[in-house]
């Protein structure tokens, strides 16, 4: 360790290389400052996300059941998966999800963002609005949903009434059950992008938009040239977010239909959970994990390296 | 602190590495020395008991039946830990696996093969303090059973029987069905109570009301020898009568997928007039009805009425330090007298013969006693395979396309015997 007292040994107009060594010592102790301070959220991180994750990449390399022997199968799990033509569905499920879900919700909440511009009456009321599905607990918004989905339910009786026809089974038909399911999640979700968006948007100066608007801009000139570049930051936020928990999904599919009919809904995480937890493989369930996490992991990065292309931060 | 940012990841992920496999390893060792729960003796020991409940009120009902163990052996006490019923089997996994299980384990018969590894066989037990097996109903004895070892005593059991609107039955002139009525009967009777937004039956595809409806048309089982055998001929051809109530005879309505209570919900709101149920469901159900319900066996097929029992009772867990203690206390919490209570409460189909009057009383439903015995002669317990919480989930998912007519029925059950087959 070098003490803070020792003299410059450097003589002036050393090169440029050498930093100057009165500084560097003051540099490490803040370093070391940093490091203790760092310290309790560092031990936390360790061991309850890092560890959990290292530990699962070495019991997805093994048969791993809650009860009874394990033994040792390298990659066996995840060639398993790989061929496994549910596991395949699934992650085509999940994939197909994030499809639909992401750009619906970031359309729904943008829009209605901006449709409650400044100059709408009640806003607040409405944001609180758009706001409630997103406190009130998944599970109990899931079963009102259920009611209106489920055969002889409201959907059902009121188009029996009104047109006299039933309603497609929505929660029972491959083709419609995951439709249903993204629509139930963005009616869910939609209300935390609206609130990013909707702070995002207040912060847009006035003043340029009215400069745009003197200039002769129209509203949806003003919206591209001026709006969009200044709420582009929120916007990679908010589909960064929605991506990765959109790829995490389980809660919907779960309460309202189990992952069926068939294989139509089930997720990754579902997936995941059903092996560990309910058939008790946890080699499989942790093989599994980490596939999900390595997509995300993937997505996440590509979305990272490609925010340089649109995303403004200097204005 | 000193070390470039890349040394030290190097580092960091080094040490974690070795981390995880000291864990890997640690855990690769299932020695079952844990630390169990239940230290004491045969006459004095703290015991916790792990159950399924619904709420505060469940909670409370139950931990009566604990007290008995108490009134019995006064140095013995019983502490229910209360889960709900799906996070139940979630953490009971866990804390089995981990040797930190409590001495006494709720158990299911469907699921308990998955389980029977961490629990003690207890007929030793049953011997030494002398419990009367022959006070229980046969079917749930044996269904608690794993390769012919008794894992739990039981408190609750019960065939699956028929559950019907009377009120639906005399509108449409059908008459009510009896033991011993048929297959034909039963589908003329739902033909002519569907209509008018109405059917005469709705069924999901569960584990046991599946078997019990191809039990009843074919006689096949879903396990053979202890394997699965969805695709054996006469299973497949029962499936598919069953699939058929939905897929053509269309006296079911189409089924929702995953969605548990969709059977009681459209039978008690009085959507269709019959559904295939266990008696533990029965007065819960009278009480939610606004209508007259009534009990009947299964339809007979070709060879008569043929359904399943399932029910559930209580088991001890290896890590148990005080297995004596725990054995007593289950003897206590399924004698005759909290039996009873739990009977006259409506709680649960009595497992013991004793306890029936009362639960007959509570029920009040003409014709139930005489339904029940009938079904319960004509049941055997469905015994499940290691896996069998895949297969029922399985089912659930293809079951549900092979009704809706998305799939057909061998298909369903060719995709869940590849599926879940090595396994069982």
């Amino acid at each position: 360790m070098v003490s803070l007292n020792t003299p410059t040994a450097a003589p002036p107009g050393a090169p440029a290389g050498a930093a100057p060594a009165g500084r560097r010592p003051a540099l490490r102790r803040d370093g070391r400052y940093a490091g203790l301070f760092l310290a309790p959220s560092l031990a936390g991180l360790a061991l309850f996300t890092l560890f959990p994750t290292v530990m699962a990449l070495g019991i997805s390399l093994f048969d791993w059941p809650v009860f009874g022997e394990r033994t040792f199968l390298g990659i066996d799990n995840y060639t398993h998966l790989l061929n496994d033509p549910v596991f395949r569905r699934v992650v085509l499920n999940t994939a197909l999800f994030v499809v639909l879900y992401v750009p619906l919700n970031v359309v729904v909440s943008l829009g209605l963002a901006v449709w409650l511009g400044p100059k709408i009456r009640g806003r607040q009321a409405f944001r609180v609005l758009f706001f409630i599905p997103v406190m009130t607990p998944m599970v109990a918004n899931v079963m009102v949903w259920r009611l209106l989905f489920q055969p002889g339910g409201l959907i059902d009786t009121g188009m029996q009434s009104w047109f006299g026809v039933d309603a497609p089974n929505f929660l029972g038909s491959s083709s419609w059950a995951m439709p249903a399911i993204v629509a139930m999640s963005i009616w869910q979700g939609f209300g935390y992008n609206f609130l990013v968006f909707s702070a995002a948007l207040d912060q847009v100066p006035q003043s340029q938009l009215e400069s745009a608007q003197i200039d002769g801009a129209g509203p949806l000139q003003r919206f591209r040239y001026v709006t969009w570049p200044m709420i582009t930051p929120s916007i990679f936020f908010a589909t960064t977010m929605t991506l990765i928990t959109s790829f995490q999904v389980f809660a919907q599919p779960f309460i309202l239909t189990q992952g069926g009919p068939g294989v139509s809904t089930q997720t990754i995480v579902m997936y995941v959970y059903n092996q560990g937890w309910q058939f008790l493989t946890m080699g499989l369930a942790s093989a599994a994990g980490w596939v999900l996490f390595v997509i995300i992991m993937g997505i996440t990065a590509i979305q990272f390296v490609g925010q340089k292309r649109w995303v403004h931060y200097d204005v | 602190m000193y070390r470039t940012p890349a040394r030290a990841r190097r580092w960091a992920i080094a040490t974690l590495s070795a981390l995880a496999l000291t864990a890997v390893a640690a855990c690769g060792g299932n020695d079952g020395s844990g630390s169990g729960d239940g230290s004491g003796s045969a006459d004095k020991a703290d015991l916790t008991w792990s159950f399924w409940v619904g709420g505060t009120e469940d909670q409370a009902a139950w931990q009566k039946v604990a007290d008995q163990a108490t009134t019995d052996n006064p140095g013995i006490t019983v502490k229910l830990q209360g889960t709900d019923w799906n996070n139940y089997w979630a953490k009971i996994g866990t804390l089995l696996a981990s040797g930190k299980a409590p001495c006494i384990i709720g158990m299911q018969s469907l699921r308990l093969a998955s389980y029977a590894n961490a629990m003690l066989p207890l007929d030793e037990l049953m011997q030494k303090y002398g419990l009367k097996t022959e006070e229980f109903d046969k079917p749930i004895m044996e269904g608690l059973k794993a390769d012919g070892k008794q894992i739990a005593i039981p408190y609750d059991s019960g065939p699956m029987v028929i559950f019907y609107n009377k009120d639906l039955f005399e509108a449409a002139g059908v008459a009510e069905p009896k033991p011993g009525w048929t297959m034909d009967e039963f589908k003329a009777a739902a033909k002519k109570l569907t209509g008018a937004g109405r059917t005469g039956l709705v069924t999901t595809p569960g584990d046991l009301g599946v078997a019990a409806w191809v039990r009843t048309q074919t006689g096949a089982e879903p396990l053979a020898d202890g394997k699965l055998a969805l695709t054996d001929q006469k299973f497949v051809e029962g499936f598919e009568g069953y699939a058929d109530f939905v897929r053509t005879d269309k006296f079911a309505p189409q089924v929702p997928s995953g969605s548990t209570d969709f059977e009681t919900t459209q039978f008690v709101s009085g959507k269709s007039a019959m559904q295939l149920n266990g008696p533990w469901s029965l007065i819960d159900t009278k009480g939610k009805a606004k209508f007259q319900v009534g009990v009947a066996p299964i339809p007979a097929g070709p060879d008569g009425s043929k359904t399943y029992t399932a029910g559930s009772g209580f088991g001890i867990s290896r890590s148990c330090k005080s297995p004596d203690a725990a054995f007593k206390a289950i003897m206590s919490m399924t004698g005759e007298k909290p039996l009873t209570t739990l009977a006259a409460a409506g709680r649960a189909y009595p497992a013991r013969t004793a306890a029936h009057d009362a639960w007959f009383a509570a029920a009040k439903i003409d014709g139930a006693k005489e339904t029940l015995d009938y079904a319960s002669e004509n049941s055997i317990p469905l015994v499940t395979s290691k896996n069998w919480v895949q297969v029922a989930d399985l089912l659930n998912r293809f079951g549900t396309q092979a009704l809706n007519g998305e799939i057909p029925p061998d298909q369903a059950l060719k995709t869940i015997q590849d599926q879940a087959g090595a396994g069982s």
